[in-house]
């Protein structure tokens, strides 16, 4: 067993115990992405950062999720230097994939209102959750990475069609950029409508702040536009 | 190579190769550094050329030929050395080796191809004695030179494997482990972990485990770093041999390199150094009977920068895509398939030998406490000797840079160094005092990395630098962390912004923001220190930024989206210098010169007497050739045209009521005044000598710029709207007050700077001393020659060339000689200038520096003078004079012209004072650098009075700028205006050029009238081009313009009206 202090907390976890299922066990929620129980814990989407210090008090931040416990470590999953790190994170994410219901609601749950940079509109985020499924669950290994930097992908060697899938749709299933996807425009498919509820931001735009919905064109005015034809 | 079987065959082996070694002592060697950078350079032909020259003249008794790999000195590649007198013959061209073969089978040495420094002239024949080594302490790049990097019996004939043996000896593991401790030894790979702790972990975690390795890591990605690609290619057994220690330190059995496959040269010799090796017996099983087992093999990289990280590097070698892992768990616990795994760098083991060879104790000594033994570093990007170079851990960056590397190429300045290739940070060359080791590097946001040491100079955009470095990490970042991934291309982002000048200033604190939250949150040493370039260089160049910014302007002349066509943005006017070259080469000679008559109103004084900044960022030149001679065609077109084809437009329409005073009628007042007046404003000019002109008249001589051409340029400026009053001083006739009591809406104080400054020496108020301005005005405003028989200067700027040649054409003058504390390079003066003065017999005396005026009878008899050497580098970046004791000396001189430097005078800027205008304590009046007003409503300032001495040019465009501001102020209109970049607009369709025009393309030579001839008169030296020449000459420009311009797009009915007509 091991001894460390979470969040001020003296706590006792098992060898091997990461800091991410410790802070669950203990209730201390994570926010998380590309973690997901049964998969082995990758440690792509940096959401899950906390900030541990080790024996002469230097802290750094840390992926909770392949961070294995140590003996008398320090952890806070949730200080000053996490949270910034941790909106930012999710800034980024809505600049790439702002369509992801997944992520909207991070963003929401979060409070960032905005994303200052240019928006892209991404159908992935590499988190790899569809690779370690396929691999790992459907022991297909039908789907890997391919090339590096900006320029990475996900997909079947050489984009040929696989003969080692079976289109079980495992990956499609644990996507949280596909998996739910905003149709805004369309009010009849619309997953939550929230955005339906809001008047245009435009003309109104200290209601704007109240927006779950991160896309452009203005949102809001855009089915606003639909109803109103 | 006999298999050696044990450790007794092997000491006596290497005893009969030393011995041997001894009677070839003494025999001619030519060495010939062919490694990688060698070869590029031509050191291959040199080799062919070398072997051929010796078989022809049967010389194999006499002359022995060594291969070697890289020796450091990679700027003066291909070179031979010659041994044993270490004889260094650099840039060698194959056609010059039988003379130096010939020179040395006599026992000479052939002085024209040695090495000759490039500033003192002095020619080294001992290589050792070059500062560049001089300066260094070669302990492990020294052996590169030595031996034949595919020769094992070079190595041990120069001392290699004694380590191993005495290592094997001993037996003994703690020893060895401790030895290393007590060295100080830190991995040269970048952290500086250091290696005896390492290998202790690795001992403890090996000994348990089944089996283990060690890696030697040769994957050096960082762009501009390539010391251990020189060591595996120039002396690869130094690596085994550090590497097989390391395995009986730790007790491992499996060694790796991992190289990266761009190495080719390194992979194929470190090849053949292994199966030396294992040919005799020193790598296997049961080596040399000793009972340790050490194999290595080489694993070739695909050349991802990610893969130097130790966990990316692991995956790399196990076959699977190379990404960093969460560590803990470190390497050393569980590396290659879950094995102990210890990770060290090329360097590292290099020094591993030497620290068994020379004894712990000793090489602790070398380097700092903390940062002991040597570092290589290789010096690359805007530096005179590029090269690797290998010095004690805690020399200053200065020390590097200047003594070792010679500073900046050319005149230019260094700006600051980069450290640790991608990873590293920028150093202003201000902080160049700090010792470079790992912690004082990390302390000011940069890192020691691998090495890499890129020195940059004034034409280096750092902004352009940080955006390098991104759009590098953006591309080798392996893609997994999502901050790391798109962290990096978001920032890119942001600097592509800026350097496009799209950028606002929220752009810069987002990026400082994501830099942080990058170098937080990412899992490995890629992501986390891809924010220390924009960091470093945020803190140390942040105005470089906001020039970006805020001013559009990029001040290295990098960025071209802010730069457009160099010599329109050099130009302080904005003269579109591109457009009239262009309509010069198509012969359309009045377009050209309403191009230059609508930004300059004195086109025909600037064709004269403009330091011309357009030439100096001339694309032509700063690409490796000559810049185009842009004054001298201006000149070419001034001369020819009729000025009165250029109509001002003007205002007339709405008539203003107010009036504008304008204080001053050099360049800078009549400039305002001219477009005061266009905007039909009445203005009143009031003068302080008895003519106008300013500085144009009273001090610029008239063989620079005659009398008519000023007259007549300021004639076709004045019209009714300007009125002139002269023998009017403000202060003394004249106040501020007074001006904007009498009606006056605006005041322009547009005053200059008419008094040279003291030298601050004694007796300089004796007869005979004179102040160059009033000398100058003396002769030019009245024509009284005060210069009489030996005249002195003191000064190297161009006023001090004006009073020496003024002189010189004076009538009772004997000679001219000028004094200036510094060297000819850093003369203030025009080149052009400085050399006309020399043609005509004016003698320049440098680095010497006045302490005395010696007098006789109350008179001037002569100078008391100290000689003076260049000392350190002071903040400037520029050597510093310094005297030297006891080297004083007198001259005798009938006549002393001091031009150290000229203000406003004390008094004026006194009485400007009064009025309640701040004014600085150089002298100078203080106003807004963008709105030119003073602290006073209502009241601008232009020209020398606010910036000094400067420059016409200068002159005119803050003239303009102030009248545009005035204006601005008398319609009650805000006076900043948002900025944008000068780019060039109008297409001029290119001439096409035919091959050979491209080949001549050397820059014209003005004429200038004969020194002997232009010494007695004051007529024009400088002549006009002809038509010819400047065609030739505008047809060399490389039409930078034409990048942003696009050709007019025809109508249809333009195009079949053509169609029709065809």
């Amino acid at each position: 067993m091991l001894n460390f202090l979470l969040n001020g907390l003296e706590v006792q976890v098992e060898n091997g115990t990461t800091i991410l299922e410790a802070a669950r066990f203990y209730g201390f929620p994570i926010p998380t992405l590309c973690f997901m129980d049964g998969l082995s814990p990758y440690g792509a989407c940096r959401l899950c950062v906390v900030e541990v210090a080790d024996a002469s008090g230097r802290t750094k931040l840390v992926s909770s999720c392949t961070y294995p416990v140590e003996e008398g470590l320090r952890v806070r999953t949730a200080s000053a230097r996490v949270v910034h790190a941790r909106k930012m994170v999710i800034e980024l994410l809505l600049a790439t994939c702002p369509q992801s219901k997944i992520i909207q609601d991070l963003a929401s749950a979060h409070n960032v209102r905005q994303q200052r940079f240019k928006q892209e509109y991404e159908d992935c985020i590499l988190c790899g959750l569809c690779v370690r499924m396929c691999e790992e669950q459907m022991m297909a290994k039908a789907i890997g990475f391919a090339n590096r930097g900006e320029r990475r992908t996900i997909g079947t060697p050489f984009d040929l069609k696989s003969e080692e899938c079976r289109t079980c749709g495992g990956c499609i299933y644990v996507c949280p950029a596909c998996q739910l996807r905003c149709s805004f425009t369309n009010t009849e498919s619309a997953i939550c409508g929230g955005c339906a509820n809001l008047a245009p931001p435009c003309i109104e735009s200290h209601v704007f702040d109240d927006m779950m919905c991160y896309m452009e064109p203005c949102v809001a005015c855009e089915i606003d536009k639909v109803i109103n034809k | 190579m006999e298999q050696l079987v044990n450790l007794n065959e092997f000491v006596s082996f290497r005893q009969r190769i030393l011995s041997e070694k001894k009677f070839l002592n003494g025999k001619i060697t030519l060495t010939v550094s062919a490694g990688t950078c060698g070869q590029a350079s031509g050191a291959n032909d040199v080799i062919r050329i070398i072997k051929k020259y010796i078989l022809k003249r049967s010389l194999q008794e006499r002359i022995a030929l060594k291969i070697t790999g890289c020796q450091g000195f990679c700027e003066m590649e291909p070179f031979v050395l010659v041994e044993p007198g270490l004889h260094l013959y650099p840039k060698i061209h194959p056609d010059n080796i039988p003379r130096i073969v010939d020179a040395e089978l006599n026992g000479h040495v052939d002085e024209g191809l040695l090495y000759k420094d490039p500033i003192a002239l002095k020619t080294y024949t001992n290589q050792e004695e070059i500062p560049f080594f001089k300066k260094q302490n070669r302990l492990v790049l020294k052996m590169n030179q030595e031996i034949d990097p595919i020769r094992i019996l070079d190595y041990i004939e120069v001392g290699g494997y004694s380590a191993l043996e005495k290592v094997l000896q001993k037996s003994d593991p703690d020893w060895l482990i401790s030895e290393i401790k007590a060295s100080g030894l830190r991995g040269r790979g970048g952290a500086g972990f250091p290696t005896g702790r390492k290998w202790e972990l690795a001992r403890k975690f090996s000994l348990k485990a089944r089996q283990s390795y060690i890696v030697c890591n040769a994957d050096e990605g960082d762009p501009g770093a390539y010391m251990d690609r020189s060591l595996l290619e120039g002396n690869p057994h130094r690596i085994i041999e550090g590497m097989l220690i390391a395995g009986i330190a730790i007790g491992a059995k499996n060694g790796i390199i991992y190289v990266r496959s761009e190495y080719p040269l390194a992979i194929k010799h470190t090849m053949i150094a292994l199966h030396q090796a294992e040919d005799s017996g020193l790598l296997g099983k049961n080596i040399l009977n000793t009972g340790y087992d050490f194999e290595i093999q080489i694993v070739r990289g695909a050349g991802a920068f990610v893969c130097g990280e130790e966990t990316a590097l692991i995956r790399s070698i196990e076959g699977y895509r190379g990404e960093p892992r969460q560590r803990p768990p470190y390497p050393i616990e569980k590396g290659i398939d879950g094995f102990p795994t210890c990770i060290n760098n090329v360097e590292t083991l290099a020094n591993v030998s030497i620290i068994i060879n020379m004894g712990a104790e000793k090489y602790a000594q070398i380097g700092i406490p903390g940062n002991t033994g040597t570092k290589i570093f290789s010096l690359v990007g805007k530096i005179k000797n590029t090269g690797l170079v290998e010095v004690p851990l805690g020399t200053k960056i200065n020390e590097v840079v200047y003594n070792i590397g010679g500073g900046a190429p050319g005149n230019s300045k260094v700006k600051a160094v980069q450290t640790g290739g991608p990873s590293g940070g920028c150093i202003p060359v201000s902080m160049f005092e700090l010792p470079i080791d790992y912690e004082s590097l990390n302390k000011v946001g940069s890192i020691m990395g691998s090495g890499g040491m890129i020195v940059m100079d004034e034409n280096t955009c750092m902004v352009d630098v940080a955006k390098y470095f991104m759009k590098f990490l953006k591309e080798e970042s392996c893609g997994k962390c999502f901050t790391c991934r798109k962290g990096t291309q978001r920032l890119y982002e942001l600097l592509d912004d800026i350097t496009r000048g799209t950028a606002t200033m929220g752009h810069l604190d987002l990026l400082e923001e994501l830099a942080i939250v990058v170098r937080d949150t990412s899992m490995c040493g890629l992501g986390q220190s891809a924010a220390n370039p924009i960091l470093s260089t945020m803190k140390y160049f942040r105005n470089e930024y906001e020039q970006h910014i805020l001013n559009k302007k990029c001040d290295a002349f990098v960025c071209s989206n802010l730069v457009g066509a160099p010599c329109q943005s050099a130009c302080p006017l904005g003269t579109e210098a591109w457009k009239y070259i262009a309509h010069i080469a198509r012969g359309e000679y009045e377009e050209a010169y309403i191009t230059i008559r609508e930004a300059n109103p004195f086109p025909s004084v600037c064709a004269r007497v403009c330091d011309h900044p357009c030439e100096v960022k001339c694309k032509s030149g700063t690409s490796g050739g000559e810049a185009i001679a842009v004054r001298a065609l201006k000149r070419f077109i001034t001369d020819r045209t009729d000025p009165s084809i250029y109509k001002p437009k003007r205002e007339y329409s709405k008539y203003k009521k107010d009036k504008v005073a304008v204080i001053g009628s050099g360049p800078a007042g009549l400039t305002a005044a001219h477009y005061l007046s266009l905007k039909g404003y009445k203005v009143s000019i009031f003068e302080a000598e008895n003519n106008y002109g300013g500085m144009l008249t009273c001090a610029i001589p008239t063989y620079r710029l005659p009398k008519e051409v000023i007259l007549a340029e300021i004639s076709s400026i004045l019209d009714d709207n300007i009125s002139i009053t002269c023998n009017t001083a403000l202060g003394r006739d004249i106040s501020v007050d007074g001006l904007l009591a009498d009606g006056y809406s605006a005041v322009l104080l547009a005053l200059g700077a008419h008094k040279s400054r003291p030298l601050e020496i004694e007796n300089e108020n004796v007869p005979g001393v004179l102040p160059s301005i009033e000398f100058l005005k003396s002769f030019n405003m009245k024509g009284q020659s005060q210069a009489k028989g030996r005249v002195g200067v003191i000064g190297g700027g161009n006023s001090a060339i004006d009073a020496a040649r003024v002189a010189l054409r004076q009538r009772d003058v004997q000679n001219v000689t000028i004094l200036y504390r510094r060297t000819k390079e850093e003369m203030p003066a025009f080149a052009e200038e400085i050399e006309a003065a020399e043609q005509e017999g004016i003698e320049i005396k440098t680095l010497v520096t006045p302490l005395k005026i010696s007098t006789s009878n109350g008179k001037l008899s002569g100078i008391c003078c100290i000689k003076n050497e260049l000392g350190d580098v002071d903040s400037s970046g520029r050597r510093k004079p310094v005297a030297i004791p006891g080297t004083e000396f007198a001259l005798e001189f009938d006549t002393l012209i001091v031009a150290i430097s000229e203000d406003s005078g004390k008094e004026v800027i006194s009485a400007i004072h009064q009025s309640g205008i701040e004014t600085k304590d150089n002298n100078t009046i203080k106003a807004d650098p963008r709105t030119l007003q003073t602290s006073m409503k209502g009241v601008f300032a232009a020209g020398d009075v606010i910036t000094g001495p400067n420059t016409v040019i200068q002159a005119i465009a803050t003239g303009k700028r102030a009248a545009l501001m005035i204006d601005r102020y008398l319609s009650g209109v805000p006076l900043e205006q948002p900025i944008e970049a000068k780019l060039p607009k109008d297409y001029i369709e290119p001439l096409e050029k035919t091959p050979e025009e491209d080949e001549t393309s050397k820059r014209i030579e003005t004429m200038r009238a004969a020194a002997e001839w232009r010494i007695r008169n004051f007529s024009e030296v400088e002549v006009s081009l002809s038509a010819e020449e400047a065609f030739r000459e505008a047809s060399r420009c490389l039409r930078c313009d034409l990048e942003f311009t696009t050709p007019k797009v025809c109508t249809k009915s333009e195009v079949r009206e053509v169609m029709v007509n065809a």
